[in-house]
């Protein structure tokens, strides 16, 4: 089975890497889109740093929002075990990614060992804007709603906030007073939010409410990532460059600017002029459209649709090893290979690529 | 490969007295000088001071809340720059691949992270494995755990004890253990917001002194050759001298060290109520064997603090600057805080830079106080050349003293202090004490059969230039650092322990982790090959 293809012709891995390292080399401003385990994305930052460019997720915009509450606000953070072992209390902001909904149900199933060990109860905060929690897996904890009529999240938690510190609002919440008596009881209350349905505006309100809570009691957040993948790149890629994605390289010293350095834009604007598509993904390809020439590492049996060069690879935990972020755990973990196959890693290829390229130069990984 | 560096002054306490003499190195090996061999590739560095490559024991380099303070401070790279900054490294990110670039150019070859929490270890060692050319070593944190609380507060055997301690530092590959307020990150949980040495975690019953105690007790009893690595409680606050001097009074003739003992160096004198102790513990210090102590010196300008001491960094968060900060409650020994923080010249930050430098010049025992930053908790790492200066020139500390403010250096015994580091001093102190503490018996010394790793600097007026640059640096005998620029890149490896586990133990965490987080234990381990570098890791022996 084909591995590699120039255009839509299957070749030899030799001739696709060493066209694809024509493309690289000659390439004036070449942007990465990267969507892989650690290993994946540490090689594909690593050849970024030699090449210079820039670097962005597949779901930048959605990372960017995420990452925006950290470097504009901070805040108060604990982990899935704390959550488990601690919290009687447990209030849903937003909508959370089914992916998570099994981590939630684990939660439902246990019951607290460590702080008050009372039996846990479940609220959620929503907006007019907010899907209803009608998930099966979500159904038996019977959250209870907490919101305002036509408010959007963001106003919800504004309000909440004035009325949890007794300040008087326009707007009045539903089940308000349960809620208040809830927090009093509860001595480790947690707020569980994803990046994905919160903008950072409203994010900043909820750690600002939970700011206030801590002034007397104790209380904080779990952060679900939209995308597990997607926060374990941005972590690799905080150490490899000392940055978020959304980093560019200017005389190879990284940069980090959001806007600047967005990758779908910049191709848009046709300020690049080789896009190196790296996902494995499944049925992920890359976004159509612009003018530069695309180099594909994907997950695939068949040539990417416009791509000058088609790489397949493996995905970490399916066909071979590898460390990604998990938040079950809310840190990395070993994955191991659930079905091993002939496919190469993300890691092996851009190695390969590396060491091909013309002139010394020092690769990282 | 046979290389030869001749007419070095070559400064190495440990195999005699400083004198010009030449240095071989056989395949990343010192060696004896090797009679009638030429060498394949021979230095000149006459007019250059030669010593071992030097090692930090204390460093916040890698893992999760040094990369989160990089996520809350894209912009606080400017402030981990070299000083001054008219240096070609001075849009350098706070990556893992400048701190080890840094640290070699300044002829640093071994690095301590010394606050691993054990369920994040693996993010730890992946980039730890990033930070090239140096070695690197981390120390699990231990002591705020409910698995150990547990045990003490269930009164377990101490056999039972070990075997935990010997299971943690084994699976997440650490060179030692360390306790940070031990028992406060699980008190603040319950919402307990100061914690003292007799204070005791609520549930448990247990106080930070036999939590302490317990685990220097252990680390001794397993031959972990770090003696146990210990942040006290109360940390920054006005009156914690009495904190720390009661911590050094408890090692009760076994070994323990103290970390950044500068921030527990403050008294409650003066009219601000805040004043210098440093005589008195630097006192306390000479007069007890057991005790070794890092500085973790404040520098003044921007910087983040990081810490585990998570109570510790919620009652500082009033204090941060830029006004953004991450507060994490961990599991057990995870979490902690991350605070900017700017130290200005002003009163408080006049006495804790002296505060620093007294400890440095009271206690009169080389082998016994260590070079530290606590960085970036009191400075960058950046740092250290200008701190080797005003440790070797009073007249640089003076110079200094007329920018800070009078009176609180009045309530210090700096201006009285003339004494000056010389080199051999700052050989011990930062090549072959470390060495010895950490129980690394091939580095620290040039003698016949240590590791090549080997650090020359260009003797001149300016101490501070001196140890900024070096003039060549080898690590394991490559020559890594060339008038103070890097040459080339290399993998070092991470130190660690590898005692046996307990198959009991083993069995036990398996079970515990099942029960309490749901999830078997394969979830929290991990093989060596998860780091994907050849040879990740390398063994240092337990005391037998
Ligand atoms: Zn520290």
């Amino acid at each position: 089975m084909s591995v590699a293809w120039i255009g839509s012709q299957p070749v030899s891995l030799t001739d696709a890497i060493q066209n694809a390292v024509k493309l690289l080399a000659s390439s004036r401003c070449p942007v990465f889109s990267l969507d892989t385990d650690v290993h994946g994305t540490r090689s594909a930052i690593a050849l970024a740093t030699i090449l210079g460019g820039a670097y962005d997720h597949t779901m930048g915009r959605l990372l960017a929002n995420e990452i925006a509450l950290i470097t504009d606000h901070g805040g108060m953070f604990t982990t899935p075990g704390e959550v488990r072992r601690r919290s009687s209390l447990i209030v849903l902001v937003g909508e959370v990614p089914v992916f998570h909904h099994e981590l939630l149900q684990t939660w439902a199933n246990s019951k607290p060992d460590l702080g008050d060990k009372h039996s846990r109860h479940w609220f959620h905060v929503a907006g007019a804007e907010t899907n209803s929690l009608d998930s099966k897996l979500l159904r038996p904890m019977k959250a209870v709603p907490v919101g305002g009529e036509n408010l959007s999240l963001n106003a919800t938690l504004a309000v909440l906030r004035a009325q949890l510190q007794n300040r008087q609002t326009v707007s009045t919440l539903s089940n308000i007073d349960r809620f208040k008596s809830a927090l009093t009881a509860a001595q480790f209350p947690v707020f569980v939010f994803s990046g994905g349905s919160v903008e950072t505006a409203g994010l900043v309100m909820l750690q600002d409410l939970i700011a206030d809570l801590n002034k007397k009691g104790r209380a904080s957040s779990l952060f679900l990532p939209a995308d597990d993948d997607a926060w374990g790149s941005a972590l690799t890629s905080l150490w490899m460059t000392g940055f978020p994605p959304r980093t560019g390289f200017i005389n190879s010293l990284p940069s980090y600017d959001p806007v600047r350095w967005d990758v779908q834009r910049m191709l848009r604007e046709k300020e690049a002029d080789l896009h190196v598509w790296v996902s494995t993904r499944e049925g992920e390809t890359s976004p159509k459209g612009g003018k530069a020439r695309l180099i594909s590492l994907s997950r695939t049996d068949a040539p990417t649709a416009g791509a000058m060069i088609t790489i397949a690879v493996g995905k970490a935990g399916i066909d071979h090893d590898g460390v990604a972020y998990s938040s079950r755990i809310g840190t990395f973990g070993f994955v191991q290979a659930m079905a091993p196959s002939h496919l190469p890693s993300v890691s092996n290829i851009i190695r390969q690529l590396a060491d091909a390229l013309p002139g010394k130069k020092e690769f990282a990984c | 490969m046979l290389i030869r560096l001749s007419g070095g002054e070559v400064i190495d306490p440990v195999n005699g007295k400083t004198s010009q003499r030449d240095v071989w190195i056989r395949d990343g090996v010192l060696i004896d000088i090797p009679e009638g061999e030429t060498a394949d590739q021979t230095h000149n560095v006459s007019g250059c001071i030669v010593m071992a490559g030097a090692i930090d024991i204390h460093s916040h380099i890698g893992g999760g809340n040094v990369n989160t303070a990089r996520l809350l401070l894209p912009e606080y790279h400017a402030a981990h720059q070299p000083r001054p900054t008219n240096t070609p490294l001075s849009n350098a990110g706070w990556s893992t691949f400048r701190t080890g670039c840094l640290y070699a150019q300044m002829g640093f070859t071994t690095v301590v992270e010394p606050a691993m929490a054990p369920y994040t270890a693996l993010h730890t060692h992946l980039e730890l494995a990033d930070i090239p050319i140096i070695d690197k070593a981390t120390l699990a944190i231990l002591g705020n755990d409910d698995f150990t609380l547990s045990l003490l507060r269930d009164g377990k055997s101490s056999a039972m004890i070990d075997d935990y301690v010997a299971w943690v530092v084994g699976s997440t590959r650490a060179l030692g253990v360390k306790v940070i307020n031990a028992g406060a990150a699980a008190a603040f949980k319950e919402n307990v917001r100061s914690f003292s040495l007799d204070d005791v975690v609520p549930e448990y019953g247990v106080s930070s002194r036999k939590i302490v105690k317990s685990m220097q007790a252990s680390v001794t009893r397993l031959g972990i050759p770090h003696p146990l690595h210990v942040h006290a409680n109360n940390l920054g606050i006005a009156g914690s001298a009495n904190t720390a001097a009661a911590t050094i009074a408890a090692t009760e003739g076994v070994p323990l060290h103290l970390a950044h003992l500068q921030f527990y160096g403050y008294g409650t004198e003066g009219k601000r109520k805040f004043s210098s102790e440093a005589a008195r513990l630097a006192e306390a210090v000479n007069s007890n064997p057991d005790v070794t102590i890092d500085i973790g010196q404040v520098m003044f300008g921007q910087t983040v603090t990081i810490s585990s001491d998570v109570m510790r960094q919620f009652a500082a968060l009033g204090n941060a600057s830029p006004k953004k900060t991450v507060i994490f409650d961990g599991d057990g020994n995870g979490g902690g805080g991350i605070v900017p923080y700017r130290y200005k010249q002003d009163y408080y930050g006049s006495i804790q830079w002296a505060v620093g430098l007294e400890l440095f010049l009271l206690v009169t025992d080389p082998w016994r106080v260590f070079f530290t930053t606590d960085h970036p908790n009191g400075a960058p790492f950046t740092a250290y050349p200008e701190l080797f200066e005003l440790l070797m020139s009073s007249a640089a500390r003076d110079a200094k003293c007329t920018e800070l403010n009078a009176s609180a250096l009045e309530l210090t015994t700096l201006a009285s202090i003339r004494r000056e580091y010389n080199l051999e001093e700052i050989a011990i102190m930062t090549r072959a004490a470390p060495a010895k503490l950490l129980g690394l018996k091939d580095r620290g010394h040039l003698g016949a059969g240590a590791i090549a790793d080997v650090a020359v600097y260009r003797k001149g007026k300016d101490i501070a230039k001196m140890f900024r640059e070096a003039a060549l640096v080898f690590k394991n005998g490559d020559l890594v650092v060339k008038n103070g620029k890097v040459m080339h890149y290399r993998w070092g490896k991470t130190l660690r322990l590898n005692p046996p586990p307990d198959k009991a133990m083993a069995k036990r965490m398996n079970a515990y982790h099942e029960e309490r987080y749901g999830l078997s234990l394969d979830w929290f381990t991990f093989p060596d090959s998860a780091i994907q570098r050849d040879e990740p890791f390398a063994e240092v022996s337990c005391n037998s």
